[in-house]
């Protein structure tokens, strides 16, 4: 039995990949599932804050790849849940230190060890860091925030999933592709200072598997190292949490899509 | 076109990964290193002979000219192995492999580059250098004690080390005045000092000194090593946080405590 290997990538940085990553890998834990998240983004590495485990990296991606250490060896065993393990990158090394041989091998040695899943976070961009991230995906999250420029990017990476991946080359059937629309401010949408949800379905074609509100949450989780999806009082935890659901299969309305209504309080003394 | 077309099946072009020997040079002797390398091809005949060798120069502490060069690697194949390029190295090497018509196997080639006019060599906290060629390094963290070149004085270096950064003292001492931030290496295979903060990693006798220490005015690291004995700091113990400390060996025990 082989591990679901999912890819979150946007080519536009700053989106929100890592904190997608670090709570999709999160999520699907919690349902019980044996997960692994990777940092592909050598040399800027980042996951292992957010995820909180920064102080533990002692073996990385790299070592892996190059033979210097075992997967075992470099897995980091999540703090909150025992089925859920980070493999971090090298900040000393830069992306040329991945080959395609190295990831096989590594995402080969993780279905050994019975991963259910492996959530490969995607450096920015569209070279070659980005391009081993989606290579050997079967399911893809593309992180689009609702403004033009992601969209464009976005555009483009769809392209590539269809393309330049294994399954694409194989023919083995495409990669399941999911929009994941994150900085969602609907106040701002109903201004008509951002793209609304249908505007960037339309825009590309596919339909959103969640909708993250922008949230102040997001920023707080991120520097505490506890990943969003675990604030429960949270919007963008809770969306998470549907997101999740939705990606194992479960139909779930989508929320937080209205601007919330301002209370009397509110409209009188501002809010 | 249709020509264009039918040359595209005449070769399939890919990137693979092979398993090769490096010969790391220790001292630029033709002879010395013929000799050596032959009582090695006839110890293990199925392993080494006509083996495919790749020539690291990174260890001598100056590059050699071309003519001891072409001597070195005249003494590889008379020794009965097959050079095949020359391993890692700077801009220099980078140079003279062309001069040689060689290929450089160097996949990072920005990591050696000497940070203050030393010569640097590859290192990772996982990947110590061994004393003897093998065709494909085990995961092996402790490192084979190396005999020293004898250098003297130690390395310095000024100002903060950046994350993802890695300094390298090789065969000394290194000194640094600035901060180590979190995710950069100082590596050293003699002791540390360190006259600023610690917050990413050091690693101290990096050849196998255990006599090595280090060193550190404001103690906030993710982890310490020396001679491949480590420890990583998920908490930093509350009684050394932002202390001066100095770290060192007690037999397999890696002791820290405050100066």
């Amino acid at each position: 039995m082989s591990a679901e290997i999912i890819v979150v990538t946007s080519g536009k940085g700053g989106v929100g990949k890592t904190t997608t990553s670090a709570s999709l890998a999160t999520g699907l834990a919690m349902s019980g599932k044996k997960v692994a998240v990777i940092d592909f983004d050598v040399g800027l590495r980042n996951l292992d804050l957010i995820m909180g485990c920064e102080r533990r990296v002692v073996y990385d991606f790299v070592n892996v790849v190059n033979g210097e250490a075992t997967i075992k060896q470099s897995l980091i065993k999540d703090k909150r849940y025992d089925n859920l393990y980070v493999l971090a990158a090298s900040q000393t090394r830069d992306k040329d230190a991945l080959t395609q041989e190295g990831v096989e091998k590594v995402l080969d040695d993780l279905s050994k060890e019975e991963f259910e899943y492996v959530i490969c976070d995607s450096p920015a961009g569209i070279e070659k860091g980005a391009h081993l991230a989606m290579y050997f995906a079967d399911h893809a999250v593309v992180v689009v925030n609702p403004e033009v420029s992601s969209v464009r990017d976005s555009d483009r990476i769809l392209g590539l999933l269809a393309s330049k991946t294994r399954r694409a080359e194989r023919g083995d059937g495409a990669i399941t592709q999911h929009l994941l629309l994150t900085r969602y401010n609907p106040a701002r949408v109903e201004q008509g200072e951002m793209l609304s949800v249908k505007d960037v379905e339309e825009i590309l074609g596919i339909n959103v598997v969640g909708v993250i509100p922008e949230s102040e949450n997001v920023l707080a989780a991120s520097n505490s190292g506890v990943p969003v999806i675990l604030d429960e009082n949270s919007l963008a935890g809770q969306a998470y949490r549907d997101t999740v659901a939705r990606i194992l299969g479960e139909t779930r309305p989508m929320r937080f899509l209205d601007a919330p209504k301002k209370g009397f309080f509110q409209r009188v003394f501002g809010g | 076109m249709n020509a264009k077309m039918d040359a595209s099946d005449a070769c399939d072009l890919r990137f693979g990964q092979v398993g090769i020997a490096c010969v790391r040079v220790r001292r630029p002797d033709a002879a010395a290193l013929c000799e050596e390398l032959e009582r090695r091809v006839r110890a293990a005949p199925q392993l080494f002979s006509r083996a495919a060798v790749v020539l690291d120069l990174s260890h001598l502490i100056n590059l050699p000219d071309d003519g001891i060069v072409d001597a070195l690697l005249e003494a590889v194949r008379s020794a009965g192995m097959l050079p095949v390029g020359l391993a890692y190295g700077t801009s220099a090497t980078e140079a003279l492999a062309q001069r040689m018509g060689l290929p450089l196997i160097a996949k990072f080639r920005a990591a050696y580059e000497p940070a203050d006019g030393g010569s640097i060599a590859p290192l990772t906290p996982s990947a110590t250098p061994a004393a003897e060629p093998k065709p494909a390094p085990a995961p092996v963290r402790e490192p084979v004690l190396a005999p020293s070149t004898g250098i003297t004085g130690a390395q310095h270096h000024d100002g903060t080390v950046r994350s993802g950064q890695q300094i390298y003292a090789r065969d000394r001492d290194l000194v640094v005045t600035g901060t180590i931030a979190n995710a950069a290496e100082v590596i050293a295979d003699g002791s540390i000092h360190i006259y600023g903060g610690l917050k990413g990693r050091a690693m101290a006798g990096a050849q196998g000194d255990v006599k090595a220490r280090i060193f550190v005015s404001d103690f906030r690291a993710e982890l310490v090593a020396i001679a491949g004995h480590y420890r990583v700091f998920e908490q930093i113990p509350k009684d050394l946080e932002g202390q001066s400390v100095q770290c060192w060996l007690e037999g397999d025990k890696l002791l820290i405590a405050r100066l």
